[in-house]
């Protein structure tokens, strides 16, 4: 293809995002459902407070219920995926409709998850539709500049993720390590100098989660 | 056959996981739908094609004279063969174009042409569309999706593959570029043919854009990459209407035009696909003129058949169409997409006689056709063959030859009451097999 644009590399940039906070968010929904069945009924509160979105679900009952599901709330997971899905519909021609359909199948399996018998076990066919996208990323995109891109946008909203769901330090250091080397492929602008200070601070074996996570968010910032 | 009739749901299925939609506003929210896809193909055998295959062509060849011609020296009207008042009244006829003449003189690069088969067994077209018509990349993915799920059809029926669809259009495209990339432009993602347009990017190795990273400079026009290069455009298959086009030439008030794009056209240094102001040729008052600029700049007899046609604007066809308003079907020329048709045999008596008045009004406005009763197509119905009114809109290619593409989108109506087949409304599409025996 051999031409990326602003707008294109930005839709492809939250593509990667907005796939990784499915994939993400999905397998912490999974998680935390468990743990809330004995363990810690209201984790669901924490959870909220941790990955930053409003909590207003009320009962452990209505988050396990409409958390994944509920379109009208921009923070639900199916929010996430349909902003994924905005995102590649207007990148076919880049990314391919046989990579694309991976997108719809996995909105397919949340709709169907919410309307089954066996919700948390049907919503494993998403996660295994949103892995699929990334191996039609890896195996049937040619262009090695929008490949990274979309790579570069998945590392960086896991480390924002890991960060927030306070991950461990050497999980945070190696999702670094790898969104680094598609920074250096995806040939897009960032701030040289927020590079620098990230770097040592995650050479580190402590670093502060928070400063850390705003760093990241400035790492796009530069001047044109 | 029974095999595709079997697999329906997983050609349907198949269908919404690739994303063959099309988007519609309903209560002024934008909704996307599956466009619903009937297994059971339109069969056209290859004696059959041949003659629709002539008749296209001729048609399109004798509308792109006409568009050269009015745009040029109007010899047509200088004939007496059309009223100038139906050309300078057309909507579609676009002042800014007059006297520019588009790369290799060809204006009508991708025509749509819809037809229906009367009981007679006769052809007739319905219209012609000129400007964007959409549609061919329905039948396209449908037919790779049936080739998959009922290999056995395909192996034992000699239906003529119509995947090529894409590398006719590519070639269209590079015979009439200037020097530069090819582009698809498109209105954007609420756009009711959004998937056409991206999938056809995919298909042509055409780069899809909004328009919004193309710059015109010194009447050339560029495309700009993240890191501000630019890289010169030759072609574009602009998808969006004549009028929104260019703020600059055009509706001022366009956001999704290029400012400066028709000067660079105008130049010659780019080429649009189809030109502006087609919109002229594809009228449905001129429309009934079309047999005879076939016989004006072809010297031949129209192969295929218009409509039995009225307009009110002449005398004589005012009183037939007032004394057999019943019978007939009345279209209002400004009117596209099933909408702005009455049936005259519809309207409660209050209703008529509102109409006819208008009809007197503006008598330019209508044109009155003959209902053609044509040939039902079964299609299957919750599991129930039904027969259901369809059309067929072939499309013809144009690069110095007049293609005519061995397929088509065949739309029929859901209702069985209705005629409208159009997808805005409900209808669905059912593939065109030509037959290569």
């Amino acid at each position: 293809m051999g031409i990326i644009t602003l707008e294109k590399s930005d839709h492809l940039f939250w593509l990667g995002r907005y796939t990784e906070r499915v994939h993400t968010t999905l397998k912490m929904y999974l998680k935390s459902s468990d743990r809330m069945i004995d363990s810690d009924p209201n984790y669901y509160a924490e959870y909220c407070k941790k990955i930053g979105i409003t909590n207003i679900y009320g009962s452990r009952e209505n988050f396990v219920k409409t958390y994944p599901f509920d379109e009208s709330d921009p923070n639900s997971i199916i929010s996430n995926l349909n902003r994924a899905y905005d995102n590649a519909i207007v990148m076919r021609d880049y990314i391919g409709t046989e990579t694309m359909a991976y997108i719809q199948l996995a909105i397919d399996d949340i709709k169907t998850a919410e309307r089954g018998d066996t919700p948390l076990a049907d919503l494993m066919l998403a996660i295994d539709h949103i892995l699929a996208f990334w191996g039609c990323v890896n195996d049937l995109i040619d262009d090695e500049q929008i490949r990274n891109i979309i790579k570069l946008g998945k590392g960086v909203e896991r480390i924002d993720l890991y960060l927030s769901l306070n991950r461990c330090v050497s999980d945070i250091q190696k999702e670094y390590r790898r969104m680094k080397q598609f920074l250096a492929k995806s040939l897009m602008r960032y701030d040289e100098s927020v590079l620098y200070t990230m770097d040592n601070m995650l050479s580190q074996y402590e670093f502060d989660y928070m400063n850390v996570r705003n760093l990241l968010r400035n790492l796009f910032v530069v001047s044109q | 056959m029974d095999g595709l009739i079997k697999n329906a749901d997983t050609i349907n299925k198949l269908l919404a996981r690739y994303g063959v939609k099309f988007g519609i506003y309903k209560n002024g929210e934008f909704k996307e739908q599956l466009f619903p896809f009937d297994p059971i193909p339109r069969i056209i055998d290859n004696k059959e094609f041949s003659y629709l295959e002539k008749g296209l062509t001729q048609r399109v060849k004798a509308l792109n004279c006409f568009l050269s011609d009015i745009y040029g020296r109007k010899l047509i009207i200088k004939d007496g063969v059309i009223p100038e008042e139906f050309i300078y009244s057309a909507k579609g006829f676009l002042p800014p174009c007059d006297g520019v003449t588009p790369p290799k003189n060809i204006y009508s690069h991708i025509s749509g042409i819809d037809l229906v088969q009367s009981k007679d067994d006769n052809w007739y077209i319905l219209e012609d569309n000129l400007r964007v018509p959409s549609g061919a990349s329905y039948p396209m993915i449908a037919r790779e999706l049936q080739r998959r799920s009922t290999p056995d059809t395909f192996l034992n029926n000699s239906v003529i593959d119509n995947r090529n669809y894409a590398d006719l259009l590519k070639e269209v495209m590079d015979y009439v570029n200037t020097g530069g990339i090819n582009v698809i432009l498109s209105p954007g993602r609420y756009n009711a043919a959004f998937f056409e347009h991206s999938y056809l990017a995919e298909r042509t190795g055409a780069i899809l854009t909004t328009g919004s990273d193309i710059v015109c400079e010194n009447d050339n026009l560029y495309y700009i990459d993240y890191n501000g290069k630019k890289q010169r455009i030759g072609a574009v298959y602009r998808r969006i209407s004549d009028e929104y086009l260019d703020p600059m030439t055009f509706y001022e008030d366009s956001v999704i035009g290029i400012p400066h794009i028709f000067e660079a056209y105008k130049k010659g240094n780019v080429a649009l696909l189809n030109a502006p102001g087609n919109g002229v040729a594809d009228d449905k008052g001129i429309y009934y003129f079309v047999p005879k600029m076939i016989k004006y700049y072809l010297g031949e007899e129209s192969i295929l058949l218009n409509a039995p046609t009225y307009l009110p604007y002449y005398e004589q066809d005012m009183k037939y169409v007032l004394s057999n308003f019943d019978n007939l079907v009345i279209k209002d020329v400004a009117e596209a997409g099933g909408y702005g048709v009455v049936f005259g045999n519809s309207l409660t008596k209050e209703k008529k006689s509102e109409f006819i008045e208008l009809l007197k009004k503006e008598p330019r406005r209508f044109i009155a056709q003959e209902v053609i009763d044509f040939y039902d197509l079964d299609i299957l119905d919750n599991g129930e063959r039904v027969p259901r009114k369809a059309d067929l809109r072939a499309f013809v290619l144009s690069n110095g030859e007049t293609k005519v593409w061995p397929s088509g989108l065949t739309r029929f109506s859901r209702n069985p009451d209705s005629f409208i087949v159009n997808s805005s409304q409900g209808g669905g599409f059912k593939d065109t097999w030509v037959l290569s025996r």
